[in-house]
This record gives structure tokens, C-alpha cells and sequence, in this order.
């Protein structure tokens, strides 16, 4: 393998490998220090790489090390929020005798891709909207798919905590989601 | 926990079964709630369908912009340098 390939994976992989990254991050900056720092691993790692996976494949795998490792070195810079952080938002959608306040309602069902590019939007928004340490915990679960023990393990936070927070975090995405057009009658 | 879960409650557990196999207390308690109650029953299928639409192979939604051109300039630069060294 020459050490031209560096530039070629970047050229190809480049925007695919920060897209990955930013919808896991919620910060360009960071999302492309990720793709930095996986190139830069990449060249070290590339006598290892046997070409078993495509170029992508195995680039993407070393990017799932280093989102973790951004996520964990940003989340200790962030307070990790009280316990009563967010209680009022979800308060307020609900009835003092634990009722939903509102009716939920459907959304739509989208179909085409255009639809469905406009939905991934919003997902993706709603979810930059979160406060920090409840985006980071629901992409590292919903997005990434990790399990909620290793999570807690890698951002030092209590299963209780982590609870709390995919809850809060799964009400509000799917607040905001309703409020930004996704509610039309039909499925779901 | 009552016998039956307050919607509340119940989008708790709702949650909770995302992410591990609940006791069966709860797993009871939550499939009679959802068996009657039209909102919660929505709210977990909507939970399924978000995780679906998120983890999907078109993850990387190609509508999304990619890196900037000043980005792309920026690890070029320091891609060089380490091949440099």
C-alpha cells in the first residue's frame, strides 16, 4: 500500500467519514477533528489494514473509536446535568395525575427519498438541539448503537443517569419532531 | 410501581425496554398499558421508527453538507505532515 492512499481515502472517504461524524458529534468542528484523527491513525494502523473490508469499512471502524474518544474527552469538560435538568420540559407534557397533556399526534409516512431526506434533516437538527450530555448519550445509543452499560462505562455516569437521560432526551426528540411537521394522519 | 403505570411511568419504561429486557413486573405492567392506551402505544412505536430512521444504512445521509473546503485543506496539510515525518 503507498502512502499516497491517505490523500485518496480523504478525496473519497473524506465527506462520507464526517458525515458519520457529525451526526454522532452535533459540532463540525469536532466531527472534522474525527476525521482528522482517523486518517492520521489510519496511516499508522495501514500495514495492519489486510483488505479484507473496503477502504470504508475499515476507516469507519477506526472512526467509531475516535467519536468515542471526542465524546469522552468533550463530555468531561461539560457538567453533567443535575437531576432535576430537564424535569420541567417534561413536566409540562404531562398532567399532574401522570396523563399525556396533549394527544400524541401520528406522523406522517414519508415515502420518497426526498421525504425521507427531509425527515433525516429534522432528526438530525432536533437532536443537535439537545443539551450536550443528553445528545451525546442518545447518538452513542441510537445512532451508534452501543449498549447503555458500555456507554455509562465510557462517560462515567450512573445506569440511573443514563436512564433519565435516553428518556428525556427520547421525549423531547419526539416533541420536536411533531412540532416540525411530522404529524400528518397516516402510520406510525 | 401500581398495577397499572401512569403514561408517564409508562414512557419510562417504554424507554427502558429500548435499551435492556425489563423485569417482567414491568414488561406486564407496560403491555397492559400500552394495550389500552392509544398515546403511549404511539409513543413507542414513533421510539422504534426514530431509531430505525437513525440507524439505517443511509446514516450518512447524502443530502448532508461534507467537509468544508477549509477542513479539507487543514487535514491535507496535517495528512502530509505525518507522511512527511
Amino acid at each position: 500500500m503507498s502512502s499516497l492512499d491517505a490523500h485518496t481515502w480523504l478525496a473519497d472517504h473524506g465527506d462520507y467519514l464526517f458525515r458519520v461524524a457529525r451526526r454522532q458529534l452535533h459540532s463540525d468542528e469536532l466531527a472534522e477533528d474525527a476525521v482528522q484523527e482517523t486518517l492520521l491513525a489510519a496511516i499508522e494502523a495501514q500495514a495492519r489494514y489486510t483488505g479484507d473490508a473496503s477502504p470504508r469499512t475499515w476507516l469507519t471502524g477506526i472512526l467509531k473509536h475516535k467519536i468515542v474518544d471526542l465524546i469522552r474527552r468533550n463530555v468531561r469538560e461539560v457538567e453533567i446535568p443535575r437531576d432535576e435538568d430537564g424535569e420541567e420540559a417534561v413536566d409540562s407534557l404531562f398532567k399532574q395525575d401522570g396523563h399525556w397533556a396533549e394527544p400524541l399526534r401520528p406522523w406522517g409516512n414519508p415515502q420518497t427519498e426526498a421525504e425521507l431526506g427531509q425527515l433525516r434533516r429534522v432528526l438530525d437538527e432536533c437532536a443537535d438541539r439537545l443539551k450536550p450530555v443528553m445528545a451525546q448519550v442518545f447518538s452513542l445509543r441510537e445512532v451508534a448503537g452501543m449498549e447503555t452499560e458500555e456507554i455509562c462505562k465510557e462517560l462515567n455516569i450512573t445506569p440511573t443517569n443514563c436512564w433519565v437521560l435516553l428518556h428525556r432526551a427520547r421525549l423531547f426528540m419526539r416533541q420536536c419532531l411533531e412540532l416540525n411537521g411530522f404529524s400528518k394522519a397516516g402510520a406510525a | 410501581m401500581k398495577w397499572m403505570p401512569t403514561c408517564r411511568n409508562a414512557t419510562e419504561l417504554a424507554s427502558r425496554a429500548m435499551d435492556e429486557r425489563l423485569p417482567l413486573s414491568n414488561r406486564m405492567a407496560l403491555r397492559l398499558h400500552l394495550a389500552i392506551c392509544e398515546n403511549c402505544a404511539r409513543f413507542n412505536r414513533q421510539l422504534q421508527e426514530m431509531r430505525r430512521l437513525f440507524r439505517e444504512e443511509t446514516a450518512a445521509n447524502g443530502d448532508a453538507a461534507g467537509l468544508a473546503p477549509e477542513a479539507r485543506r487543514r487535514i491535507e496539510t496535517e495528512l502530509q505532515k505525518k507522511l512527511g515525518s
